[in-house]
């Protein structure tokens, strides 16, 4: 499970029980001034996540960890039974980080929101 | 940071504005977009950070295409009824667009909210009453 909060400054993600083990990761921060969007995106999963490195890949199942495509970092961690939200970021470790959530248009306006706010 | 853009941003973002006009905010997936646009959904991404923010680029471009062109008001029409109650954003740009129009009839300030809400009126029934000349995807 994902977990992603928003601070006065940051954002915040969490992996919660095993996903810290698909993972290999606990926690995400980025400076909100990094975070360029948030979008609900129901087909990112159907395209290749790119190569793993390193991380977890059950196809259909579960993309978890780091993966390289076209030359940018990603971040994923997503399982069949969630909705992906992707946070395009920038001057970061990762480009971008494709996280499953229960409701990932929520979860989208919510950052989006807040940084509107910025 | 990123690969360098491999497409006509100012073409991807019209295109977007025909699809936004068509299909609404809700209504225009990421998978619309990339295959719309033609172009990668991580070059989709690190062009415009996300959907909203195209979004928004594009109707902050129509409404200032509001200033000359006879623009077609469907984007603002339909921003006004889908976005604008739920993002603050998007209300500022209907507001302003709104405006823009308003300015522009041959009415005194006075009459000009009835001016505005008859050219809405009459571009909604026009809308409502003619059939699509676009072709929707199936």
């Amino acid at each position: 499970m994902t977990q992603i909060d928003i601070t006065r400054d940051q954002l915040v993600v969490t992996m919660r029980g095993l996903d810290r083990l698909w993972t290999l990761r606990r926690r995400i921060a980025v400076p909100l001034t990094s975070v360029r969007g948030a979008t609900a995106d129901p087909g990112v999963t159907r395209e290749s996540a790119g190569f793993r490195a390193p991380g977890t890949h059950l196809p259909g199942v579960i993309t978890a960890g780091t993966y390289v495509k076209d030359g940018e970092r990603t971040f994923w961690n997503v399982r069949r039974s969630q909705q992906p939200v992707v946070v395009e970021l920038t001057g970061q470790r990762f480009a971008r980080l494709v996280l499953g959530v229960d409701d990932a248009r929520a979860t989208a306006e919510r950052i989006e929101r807040s940084l509107t706010r910025r | 940071m990123g690969r360098p853009r491999s497409f006509d941003e100012e073409s991807a973002v019209a295109r977007a504005a025909e699809l936004f006009a068509d299909h609404g905010y809700e209504g225009t997936s990421v998978d619309d977009l990339v295959r719309g646009l033609g172009v990668h959904r991580g070059s989709l991404y690190s062009a415009f950070g996300s959907k909203r923010a195209l979004y928004l680029r594009v109707l902050r471009e129509h409404v200032t295409a509001l200033e000359s062109d006879d623009e077609d008001l469907t984007l603002l029409l339909r921003a006004a009824v889908e976005r604008a109650p739920v993002d603050p954003d998007a209300a500022e740009l209907v507001g302003t667009g709104l405006d823009v129009l308003g300015r522009r009839l041959p009415a005194t300030p006075d009459d000009r909210p009835a001016a505005l809400a008859r050219l809405l009126g009459e571009h909604l029934i026009r809308r409502a009453t003619t059939p699509s000349t676009t072709t929707e995807d199936t």
